[in-house]
Parts: C-alpha cells; structure tokens; sequence
C-alpha cells in the first residue's frame, strides 16, 4: 500500500484550491489541484485516483459527470461533493451514484478534513 | 412588519387620490346640459313651430272671414247705391219711384256708416271723408227734389241742374264703391294666396330643423359615443391614462367619462399591485440562486480566514499579502452580489428616465446566471454596440427581460441555450430584445392565452400566471410591443420592442 493519498482537487473557483492545497499536503495528501473541469476529466481517465474532490456546478462539465467518471475508471475511488446549492434531489443523485460524501459551501478546513479522514479510513489508510 | 405589497399599493392609491379629485372637479366645472335637456331643447322648437302654424292659420283665416263680410257689406253697398240710381234715372224718365231712390239712398248711408271704421282702413280717410261727402250731396240733392215735388214747383231749369248735379255724384259713388269691392276682393286673393304658401313654407323650414335637429343631437350623442368606443378598446389593451373629454357639458355623458377614469385608476393601481406581486415572486426564484452564488465568495473568505488562523506563522508576506487581498475581493463579490439583488428588489416609485438597453440587460443576465448554473442551461448574449438610449422605468424593464430569461431557462433541458440578442429592430424608431431558448417550444392551442394574468402550465405553486401578463402590461406601458414565435420542440422566441426617441405611453395621450 502507497504512502500518500492520490487527491484530485476539482473546483472551478482558484482560491478553493489554492488554500485547501497546503490542507491537504499537510494531512500527508498528494494533490493535484485543477480548475477546468475537462482538464479534469481528463485526468482521471488517465490515472486512478484514491479521492476525488469536486465542485458540482461548474461550466460545461458538471460534478455529477465526474463522479461518475471516477466510479466508472476504479470503483474504489471516493468521490466528495462539495456544493454551494445543496438540495435534496442533488444529494440523492450524487449519492446514488457512488458519491462517498458531500459538504456544502462555506465549510472549513477541519470539515473537509474529516471527511477526508473517514475516506482514507474506509480505503485502509489508518495514518490520518 | 407591514406587507410591503400592501404598503406600496395604498401608498400609490393614495397619491393618485388629488388627481382623481382635480379631474371630478373638472368635471364637475362644466356648464350642466344634460342629454335630457337636448332632447327636450329640440322637443320644444318642433311644438313651437307647430303651435305658430296653428295660431298663424286662425288668425289668417279669421281675417279671410272678416274680409268676407265687409266685401259683402261692400256689395250690398254698392248694390244699394246701383239701386238709388235706378230709382233717380226713374223718376228723370217718368216721374215716379223719388222715394224709393231716397230710401235706398238712405240704406246705402246707414250701411256705410256702420262700417265707416273698416271703409276708412281700406280707402284713405280723405277718399272715404270723400265718399260721405259725395253721398250726403245726393241724399241732399235728392231731398231737395222731394220738397220741390211736395210743393208742386214746376221748374225745369233747377230740376235738370239738380240732375246733372245728381248724376255726377251718383256716378262719383258706384265709381268708389265699386273699387272698394275689387280693392277688398284683391286683398282677399293676396291673402289667400299667401296661405296657400304658408304650408310650403313651413314644410321647408320643418325639414331645415329636422335636419338641423338631428344633427345636433347626434353630434351630442355619437361623437361622445365613438370616443367612448375608442377609449375602451385602448383601456382594454392596458393603456390606463384618463379618457379624453367626451363633450363640453356636463351631463349623462360626463356621468360616465367620471366612473370610466375611476376604473381606469383602480385599474392602474391593481396592474400596480399586480406587477408588485410578481416582482415579489421573481425574486423568490431568485434568492435561491443568489444565495448559491454567495456561497461561493463566502467559501473563499472561509477558507482563507482558516488558513491564516492555522498557518500564520509559516507564511511569507507576499503569501500573507494574497491571502488578505483575496478577502478583500471576495468581500467584494458578495457586496456586488447583493446589491444586484437589493437593485431589483427595491421599492421605488415609477419613474421614466434614459437607460441605457445594453446595461440593463446585462445587470439582468448577471441575476439569473446561477438560475442558469442550476438548471445547466448557457446563456449567450449578443449586443449590437452603440445603441441608443429608451426612456423608461429600470426595474420594471429589468422585471420583463428577467421574467423572459427565467422562463427560457424554465422551458430548456439540461444543456440547452438561452441566446440574448439587443439590437435595432426592424420598424424605425425601436429597439429590439429578443430572448430565444431551444426549449420545448408553446403548443399552437395555447398561445393566444399566454398573455393572460393567471394563466399557466407550470405545476401548482411553481408558477403564478402572472409573469407574461405583467410582462405585456409593462411593454405596452411603454410605448413597445412584445411577440412571440415558436416551434413545438425547437425553440421559442420572445421579441420585446421598444421605442428609443418617444416618451412612454403613459405620459402621452395615445
């Protein structure tokens, strides 16, 4: 089993990244931050992933896509939502789809951070 | 708190009272002449006319008859004297019937001194003083005969000198008499040819005020009427502002001029409240997507704070410099962000004032991007650069191009396209905002109902059948008008066009 968690950071808004970045990194976390979603997309067909963060509104490519991009490429893969328009029907969809969790905007670094703990938790990363 | 709907409408309803009242005034102002009094006005000419023709025909034929008689008296007259003069040649001839030439005479004195009066109207008081003169002479003459005869004196010089005498009076009287006849008889034709007239006449001037009649009460009653129509038809299409005068006076008409621009300001300040609750509803749909658009910055000001709380001390300056700078904005961005919603929202009178088209419909795009967002749709706009400025009312339009955006949103799938296209319009003297959406376009049955206040396909609470009505109501208001065009399946296109150099509706009399 690898060392560090493979994290993609998903969300269409810079400064998400730019902060939750140095969070994660800190927690023992690789990851790769991106903005554009097709980029992104791209990405995880390319490589798996252990996490996957991600933004759901976003031009062109929605979260919902991603998420099942990521279950479809490696279905150990956990999906977090992060949402600023939290409604029931979206985290019924999302969590019908394999998402592992969502947390809705505005949250902090502590609330990623535990629900990225329960991840590594359910991959076998006891570390965190 | 008070609603505010429910404080704005009676505030407006109590702003437009003095004006109700100035126009009553006016009203009331006008000299009274009701319909009623036309019509009696006209009534009473006709029995007028008619009572003279009557009272005119008695008098005439009255006189006739009077003329009748005298013109008898006349030839009785005359007949008398005829008789006299008979009984004279007589007695010049054969010496007999003296008496009875003084006794016819005599009758022909007694009748024309009954009617002396009439006799002097006729002839000239000098011909009638003439006339008795003539008449006394022969009587005279004739008694003088009678005393010669009496006392049997035979003298043939004064008797044929009393007879020349005789003869040039007697001849004097028929002549006078006679005229008098003919002179009364004409005047009897003449008169009697005037009432022949008189009928003709008054047929003509009986047409003359039937004409004249009919045309004054149907310029009464036809014009205002017409008006009427017009105004009706103008209110029915929204245009609330007061009827023109209907007619000068005051009266039936004025009645109703009164309780039409009652409605029309009830109406106003319904349409008022009307627009109001929508507006109020608009902005429902809206704060759901405004409030997920805040999240957003409100997130960036969150994690920022928290990664300078937990890392203070390990960051450099410029790190530390960024970080603040990224508060600033986000900040910012949420100002920018409510503030475009309070825009809208806010309660504000009324008022007409230059805009700028483009602006406008840009402020208007940016409240509904995150309705966009959430139902996954694009919005494209195109805005032809340079365009005039329009007069109107910022947040009522805004209200429009908001309520068309959300219902193009509202009738695509996911993935669909919402283009916005500001640009001149076709007709001169407009400009045109077109909103397209390749959505599943209005079925052909229900289209001449999409203007009407309440009506809807949308799910019960989801929709209050009022955007598009309130929508029609605003553009007509200004001077604009607001079309559609769509294919079931394929797309629907709504055309709002509105005029850049005239002075919206409701300050112009049209």
């Amino acid at each position: 089993m690898k060392e560090k968690l493979d994290i993609l950071l998903l969300d269409d808004e810079a400064i998400v990244g730019n902060r939750l970045k140095p969070v994660l990194e800190k927690v023992g976390c690789d990851v790769e931050l991106f903005e554009d979603p097709k980029k992104a997309l791209n990405r995880i067909r390319e490589k798996k992933f252990d996490i996957v963060i991600t933004d759901i509104m976003m031009p062109d490519v929605n979260g919902i896509q991603i998420l099942e991009e990521a279950r479809e490429k490696s279905d150990i893969t956990k999906v977090i939502i992060i949402t600023g328009y939290a409604t029931v029907a979206m985290a019924r969809e999302a969590m019908d789809k394999g998402a592992f969790d969502m947390i809705a905007k505005p949250f902090t670094p502590d609330d990623l951070r535990s629900v990225i703990a329960k991840a590594a938790d359910s991959l076998g990363y006891k570390k965190l | 708190m008070t609603n505010p709907l429910e404080s704005k409408s009676s505030f407006i309803r109590n702003s437009k009272k003095p004006a109700l009242d100035t126009e009553e005034r006016d009203l009331l102002a006008r000299p009274r002449f009701s319909l009623r009094l036309h019509m009696l006005l006209v009534f009473i000419l006709f029995s007028f006319l008619s009572m003279a023709i009557i009272i005119g025909s008695v008098i005439a034929i009255n006189r006739i008859q009077k003329k009748l008689n005298f013109v008898q008296s006349s030839e009785r007259y005359l007949f008398d004297i005829a008789q006299a003069r008979r009984w004279e040649k007589n007695y010049f001839l054969y010496d007999t019937n003296l008496e009875d030439a003084v006794q016819s005479a005599g009758n022909a004195k007694s009748l024309l001194s009954q009617s002396l009066e009439k006799v002097i109207t006729v002839l000239s008081a000098e011909e009638t003083a003439t006339v008795l003169k003539h008449l006394d002479q022969y009587i005279g003459l004739l008694q003088e005969l009678t005393m010669l005869e009496k006392n049997n004196i035979k003298n043939a010089d004064k008797k044929s000198e009393i007879e020349t005498s005789l003869r040039q009076h007697g001849a004097e009287m028929v002549k006078v008499a006679a005229a008098l006849v003919t002179k009364e008889q004409n005047s009897i034709n003449a008169m009697l040819h005037l009432i022949q007239r008189i009928p003709i006449y008054c047929l003509a001037f009986a047409l003359l005020l039937t004409f004249f009649a009919s045309r004054f009460l149907s310029h009464r009653l036809i014009k205002p009427l017409n008006l009427l129509i017009e105004s009706t038809q103008r209110i029915a299409k929204g245009d609330f502002s007061p009827v023109p005068p209907l007619c000068k006076y005051r009266g039936e008409f004025s009645a109703v001029e009164m309780a039409i621009n009652q409605m029309c300001n009830e109406l106003k300040s319904r349409e008022v409240a009307m627009v109001e609750s929508h507006k109020l509803r608009a902005i429902g749909t809206l704060t759901a997507g405004v409030a997920h658009e805040l999240n957003n910055p409100l997130n960036n000001i969150m994690l920022t704070a928290h990664a300078m709380l937990e890392d203070h001390n390990d960051l450099s300056e410029d790190e530390l410099l960024e970080m603040i700078n990224d508060l600033i904005n986000e900040a910012d961005r949420s100002r920018s962000i409510v503030r475009n919603l309070l825009d809208f929202a806010r309660e504000s009178e009324s008022v007409s004032e230059p805009l700028d088209l483009e602006a406008l419909v840009s402020e208007t795009i940016k409240l509904t991007l995150n309705q966009a967002k959430v139902s996954g749709a694009k919005i494209e706009t195109q805005i032809q650069p340079d365009l005039p400025r329009i007069r109107g009312d910022k947040q009522q339009l805004k209200q429009v191009f908001l309520n068309l955006i959300l219902n193009a949103l509202d009738a695509v799938e996911k993935n669909g396209i919402v283009k916005i296209n500001v640009k001149k319009a076709d007709s001169p003297g407009f400009l045109a905002v077109q909103v397209e959406d390749n959505g599943c376009g209005i079925p052909a049955h229900i289209l001449p109902n999409i203007f009407d206040p309440f009506f809807t396909t949308k799910g019960p609470g989801k929709g209050t059948g009022l955007g598009l009505s309130v929508s029609h109501g605003i553009i007509t208001m200004h001077g604009g008008q607001i079309s559609i065009e769509t294919e079931k399946g394929k797309y629907t296109k709504f055309t709002v066009t509105l005029p850049f150099r005239t002075v919206p509706a409701v300050f112009n009399k049209t």
